[in-house]
């Protein structure tokens, strides 16, 4: 991400608020999210559930229910993609930007064969004739490694299992070349031994076509070594973001660390004993004024409940939003005066074995 | 499906036998059927009359008349007792002989050919009318749901749903064919296109309370589809509205009105004895209110059965067209 792109970024978000009114009071699902995602790169937003990532994947495909209310900007290409959409703009969405979403099982049409899925946005963004369009949807489903695609497009999705219906979505998302795919947690329904198969193959097709990915995810590991950059959410904001190396192994944010202390590694030794993150994630109907993450975190001191932490830096370079960030002299004074008080300044016990030392 | 064919039609002769068997018992239970056939003479004491244990001032017009007395006991079986009479009745009806009216000796076969075209014309415009107005419409509130025109439409559904039939009827045939004169007020048969055309208000009289309570099934339906993630792939697959609304979701939120559509059939022809009264269609429902009224049985019975028939292959229609509306029917 630091490195210098030349040209515009392909999509640029700038401070993106998503609120749901509800009877019990305004989700601030999404608070003042910024990024820049570059032609031909990954970014991976990772977060827990309810962190706001699906929000904002949502909100840049405008899929988002009539009561959500939305203010900032996102950009595509130069062009104000809320103001496209508004003035229902033909051949964008599709086009230029799609979505796979988390689900196979229940993001295909079940009425329809897969076959008139694929073809219909060909036939529509493309106006190819039926038998064009099926015969590039048989072409399709071979690219994504469909076994016998000319079968497979006479079937309904509930003829297929999960892995390959997650292989028609892909292929329908491809069909008309978009320059950027938004893949909404693609793998988390289906096997772990097809989870790997999905991602690499998403990986190839996008180096093989040039697109853009945003790649939402809440396992760290789906991100290691697949996206360039990684923006982590908590709370509906963007806590940390750096490219992918800086993230994984200088992180600055507690939360990414704790992240990554609660996902087991390969190498770990065998009976190592992961760190789950204590607590759970906050209310997003009226947060209290104050770092989303202190009543979680081992690091917290007086001055993380005095207000929310903006994040450092300019959009691009390494940004993180703490106050006393891992792997500083601040975090390693914070960490050592919460052990020393045996809790921290939120009330969160901390003992001299648990919780991770930075 | 040869399996589940061989199940319908079995379903089909019992839901027969049933209806008949209790159409028959109740016909005979009402009054003595005699009567309805010979009228006065049924009173007339022959037994008597043959034995000259009854004093006759016309011997012979009274044997006449107990010639004519045993002539029709002997056609309709009326020595014999209910059960039998059935089995009899099944028997020929079997080989094709509903009967004769009780009124004029007409053929009930012959009643019913006459009678029945004018009644499935009307009915299946009816269903036309409903359907066709009821799909957009639950297309739309669906669409717009819980702004005005959703809200509008709930109350003109459930007042559409509360008017009577004969109601709606006389209030469309004042407005409609006396007031602005766009319609006729009776039932002509001209030709075709006359006759199709005087049943467009009698067919709107049956279709349009129907319709409302298609459209609020389909609207809920179409709420809870517009919802599916398939729904959301088809919008970010960059589909336009309506397109998603007619290709995507339209199809799988169709089942309840699909399910009422072939239950609702027994309420129209339950519907059309008024309509038909009021516009003066001689169809079916009118034939068999003046059946019914003078105890015509062969003519009431024929057309129970032929209800009962319709309703039967109608929902088995129905549970074929569930299997065009989602293939994963059919793989059960």
């Amino acid at each position: 991400m630091a490195d210098q792109a030349p040209s515009a970024p392909l999509l640029s978000v700038r401070d993106l608020h998503v609120k749901f009114p509800t009877e019990r009071g305004t989700v601030n699902a999404v608070n003042g999210v910024s990024f820049d995602l570059y032609e031909g790169k990954t970014l991976a937003i990772v977060g827990e559930s309810g962190s706001g990532k699906s929000v904002t994947a949502k909100t840049l495909m405008n899929l988002l229910p009539r009561t959500a209310r939305v203010s900032g900007e996102v950009t595509y290409d130069g062009r104000d993609v809320r103001a496209l959409a508004a003035e229902k703009v033909k051949h964008f969405f599709g086009v230029q930007m799609t979505m796979v979403f988390q689900d196979p099982m229940t993001s295909l049409n079940p009425v329809k064969k897969v076959g008139e899925q694929i073809a219909e946005t060909l036939r529509y963004h493309l106006g190819r004739s039926r038998s064009e369009a099926l015969e590039e949807a048989v072409e399709l489903l071979d690219v994504v490694g469909m076994p016998e695609p000319a079968r497979r497009v006479t079937q309904y999705p509930h003829e297929l299992s999960g892995g390959l219906r997650q292989r028609v979505v892909i292929a329908m998302a491809l069909a008309c070349q978009p320059r950027l795919l938004i893949a909404d947690e693609p793998t988390t329904a289906v096997d772990v031994t097809v989870q790997k198969h999905l991602l690499d193959l998403l990986d190839e097709l996008r180096r093989d076509r040039g697109m853009s990915m945003i790649l939402i995810t809440h396992d760290l590991g789906v991100a290691h070594g697949r996206a360039d950059d990684v923006a982590v959410m908590y709370a509906g904001r963007v806590v940390e973001t750096a490219d992918a190396r800086t993230l994984f192994f200088d992180m600055r944010h507690p939360y990414t660390e704790a992240l990554l202390r609660s996902i087991p590694r390969i190498d770990d030794p065998v009976h190592h004993r992961l760190d789950p993150i204590p607590g759970r994630p906050p209310e997003l109907i009226d947060p209290p004024d104050e770092c989303a993450f202190a009543p979680r975190c081992i690091y917290a001191q007086s001055d993380c409940l005095g207000g929310v932490p903006e994040l450092s830096g300019l959009v691009g370079l390494h940004r993180f939003a703490c106050l006393h960030p891992t792997g500083t002299e601040r975090g390693m004074a914070a960490m050592s005066s919460n052990r020393a008080a045996g809790v921290t300044a939120a009330g969160l016990p901390v003992t001299g074995s648990g919780g991770g030392s930075g | 499906m040869a399996r589940y064919v061989v199940r319908r039609v079995v379903l089909l002769v019992a839901v027969l036998f049933a209806v008949t068997f209790l159409g028959f018992s109740a016909m005979n239970l009402l009054g003595d059927p005699l009567v309805n056939v010979v009228g006065v003479l049924a009173e007339l004491d022959c037994e008597g009359i043959e034995a000259g244990l009854v004093e006759d001032t016309t011997v012979d017009a009274a044997s006449r008349d107990c010639d004519t007395v045993a002539a029709a006991r002997d056609q309709y079986h009326l020595d014999q007792p209910v059960p039998v009479r059935y089995v009899l009745w099944v028997g020929d009806l079997i080989t094709g002989d509903f009967g004769t009216s009780f009124q004029n000796d007409q053929p009930v076969s012959q009643v019913i050919r006459e009678k029945l075209p004018e009644t499935l014309i009307l009915l299946t415009m009816a269903q036309i009318v409903s359907l066709g107005v009821a799909i957009p419409w639950g297309v739309i509130a669906a669409y717009r749901a819980n702004r005005a025109f959703d809200r509008g439409s709930t109350v003109a559904s459930f007042g559409l749903l509360s008017v009577p039939n004969f109601a709606l009827g006389v209030v469309l045939l004042y407005l409609l064919a006396l007031r602005w004169q766009v319609f006729p007020s009776a039932y002509e048969s001209d030709n075709l296109g006359a006759l199709v055309f005087s049943m467009v208000l009698p067919a709107v009289t049956l279709g349009l309370p129907l319709a409302a309570s298609y459209q609020r099934l389909l609207r809920t339906d179409l709420i809870t589809t517009l919802q599916e993630d398939f729904v959301h792939m088809a919008r970010a697959k960059g589909l336009p509205p309506l397109r998603i609304m007619f290709r995507h979701a339209l199809r799988p939120s169709m089942f309840s009105v699909v399910t009422v559509f072939g239950v609702s059939t027994g309420a129209l022809i339950g519907g059309s004895l008024v309509v038909e009264q009021i516009f003066g269609i001689p169809g079916i429902g009118r034939e068999i209110v003046t059946a019914v009224v003078r105890d015509d049985f062969p003519v009431v019975l024929a057309i129970v059965m032929l209800v009962a028939c319709t309703f039967v292959v109608l929902n088995f229609l129905v549970d074929l067209l569930y299997s065009w509306l989602d293939p994963r029917v059919r793989a059960r």
